[in-house]
């Protein structure tokens, strides 16, 4: 069973009931040891007495605490609580408000101090609709549900998109268009005095929208330009303009020429390293628009507003439908730097004749970490995004990790740095009790450069070195892993066994792999 | 009009074999969840108010069909 659903009402139209097992209403006594994950959904009960249904709702921070105590540490996502249906008698009554919001104080503190307790802020799904859209009486009195059945659809949307933020799972980079985009007027014709931009309408309107993409920047979310015009007069408005917000060092790359969009946006997502279907196209011109969309279908390519004032609204949108994730990890942080790394690293390696010496000049240096609390998260995260480079892209939540290392199973990770930056974590290897690699997987920003086999060659010798001989090993194909399909042939595995399913290795130690000597790799 | 309500209710109930003599009988997945979404999409799809009677009294194709003309044809006075 995936969910397990502690509710007081109906709520399987919305939550559906394939793989989902349901409490009885305000049940909390059955605990179902199969369940994955715990959802914590709630409504405020339909009273006239306000002193009642406060009394009751004072009993829910309560109960749901005990079920925190029962559960260990799988995954509890509780639904903040919302009167659906205000009546007060008087003005001045506020027993509901305030036992509604004493429950959702407590919920934040809960998931603040246990990192398998998440926040579901239902308000983000019903401040879309009127009281009278929310709750439909006529159900309600059928069959308990007082959220209406006919927001199921809308709900199982919101609801699909809210799973895959709770996972840390979202569109990795925005590409802009600048003229009418970033700023009102075409730079080309208006000049760098000319164009809109500052603190009155419509200039006020893209300023606003400049700040919330740097603050969108600053979660991790990397920021390209793809516009038609000279890329000397960007630098200077970039450089110079005195009321723009995103400059020169917001963007990981862009590609400022006369070429056709599409084929830019695909040089941007190769620079980069990352896919297609990671990346979101903003422009102004539908019929910039629609070539993109036509050429680039993994590109996601919304409509952009009709007028300046409605930027704001947009990046709402924007926000909810592809950038939201639950929260950032210091990873997520830094990473316009890294790409930014990531772009100078290929314009150096043009400069270099042979590969080994473009390697031997980047300094890589390399820090093998065995899993612990602290790079958890980050691992949990990696196996839930990386496609690439993932050999069986087994996705792990962070608890499934923490189990693996408490059933015996060494998981190291990588910290890679080199002269252009910092990469941050980028690599994760799973070895089960009986050295068998479970999974291997690395950043696609650090791929390309051989670090993979040094990773998996430096922990095997590891290994080796405690004396272990006999390593095992699985390849699982997928859309997107194909480029690993003869990884660890390349290593000297065997195959043992394939089907259409997966590939089965097996290798036998007799001495230490050989690693370049231009990896400067250590144990932490 | 009968072919509507069956195509909606293939969509609702997620099953393919519908015809006019479905019942609650032979659909495994009309039950008195998906019976709800069922009525909800109905009222949308033919702009309509169910009143609960009527809801409670759909458990078969036919039934939904009669219901349905029922109210349009009075004009949506329910009678």
């Amino acid at each position: 069973m995936r969910y397990f659903v502690f509710r007081n009402q109906t709520v399987e139209p919305f939550l559906g009931e394939s793989d989902r097992g349901y409490s009885a209403y305000s049940d909390i006594s059955q605990v179902p040891d199969d369940a994955e994950r715990f959802i914590w959904f709630y409504q405020v009960p339909f009273n006239p007495n306000s002193r009642q249904v406060a009394d009751e709702v004072a009993t829910y921070a309560d109960k749901l605490g005990l079920v925190s105590s029962l559960i260990g540490d799988r995954e509890l996502w509780v639904f903040s609580l919302v009167n659906l249906f205000r009546c007060p008698l008087t003005g001045s009554d506020t027993l509901i408000d305030e036992a509604v919001d004493a429950f959702n104080a407590e919920v934040r503190k809960m998931a603040r101090e246990h990192t398998n307790i998440k926040l579901i802020d239902f308000t983000d799904f019903t401040s879309r609709y009127a009281s009278d859209e929310l709750v439909n009486w006529k159900f309600y009195l059928m069959s308990q549900t007082s959220l209406s059945p006919k927001l199921a659809k809308d709900f199982a949307a919101w609801f699909a998109r809210k799973e895959e933020e709770l996972a840390g799972k979202r569109k990795k980079c925005l590409v802009l268009d600048l003229d009418n985009t970033l700023w009102g007027g075409i730079l080309g014709e208006d000049g760098m005095t000319g164009i809109q931009i500052g603190d009155d309408y419509p200039g006020n309107a893209y300023r606003y929208w400049q700040q919330a993409l740097l603050e969108l920047q600053q979660t991790g979310v990397i920021l390209t330009a793809c516009s038609k015009n000279n890329e000397a007069d960007v630098m200077e408005v970039w450089e110079k303009h005195p009321f723009m917000v995103l400059r020169k060092e917001h963007f990981s790359a862009w590609r400022i020429n006369w070429n056709d969009k599409a084929t830019n946006i695909a040089a941007l997502a190769t620079e980069l390293n990352i896919g297609l279907d990671s990346m979101v196209f903003i422009d102004d011109n539908p019929k910039e628009r629609a070539l993109v969309k036509q050429a680039l279908p993994m590109v996601s390519v919304p409509d952009f507003p009709q007028k300046p004032f409605g930027l704001m609204t947009f990046f709402r949108q924007l926000v909810n439908d592809h950038f939201r994730i639950y929260a950032t990890t210091d990873e997520d942080r830094h990473k316009t730097a890294q790409y930014k790394a990531q772009a100078q690293r290929a314009a150096a390696r043009s400069q270099f004749a042979g590969f080994d010496s473009y390697l031997q000049s980047l300094d890589i240096q390399i820090s093998v970490i065995e899993a612990d609390d602290f790079h958890v998260s980050r691992i949990a995260q990696m196996t839930q995004k990386t496609n690439q480079f993932n050999l069986t892209t087994h996705r792990l939540t962070e608890q499934e990790v923490r189990q693996h290392v408490a059933e015996g199973w060494k998981i190291f990770c990588m910290r890679e740095s080199d002269r252009f930056g910092d990469n941050g974590i980028v690599g994760a290897m799973f070895i089960t009790g009986s050295n068998h690699i479970d999974n291997l997987l690395l950043s696609c920003r650090v791929l390309g450069q051989g670090i993979e086999q040094a990773f998996v060659a430096f922990v095997l010798n590891h290994l080796y070195q405690g004396g272990t001989e006999t390593v095992t090993a699985t390849y699982r194909p997928s859309a997107k892993n194909a480029q690993t399909a003869l990884f660890y042939e390349g290593l000297g595995f065997e195959v043992t066994a394939e089907d259409a399913e997966s590939k089965q290795y097996s290798m036998k130690m007799t001495g230490k792999l050989p690693v370049k000597a231009y990896y400067h790799i250590k144990m932490e | 009009m009968e072919q509507r309500i069956i195509e909606i209710m293939k969509e609702v109930l997620e099953e393919q074999d519908i015809d006019i003599n479905s019942t609650q009988e032979t659909l495994k997945n009309w039950n008195s969840l998906s019976h709800l979404n069922l009525a909800s999409e109905l009222e949308d799809a033919f702009d309509v108010e169910l009143d609960p009677a009527d809801i409670a009294e759909m458990k078969s194709v036919r039934d939904i069909v009669r219901i349905i003309n029922g109210i349009l044809n009075n004009d949506g006075s329910n009678g």
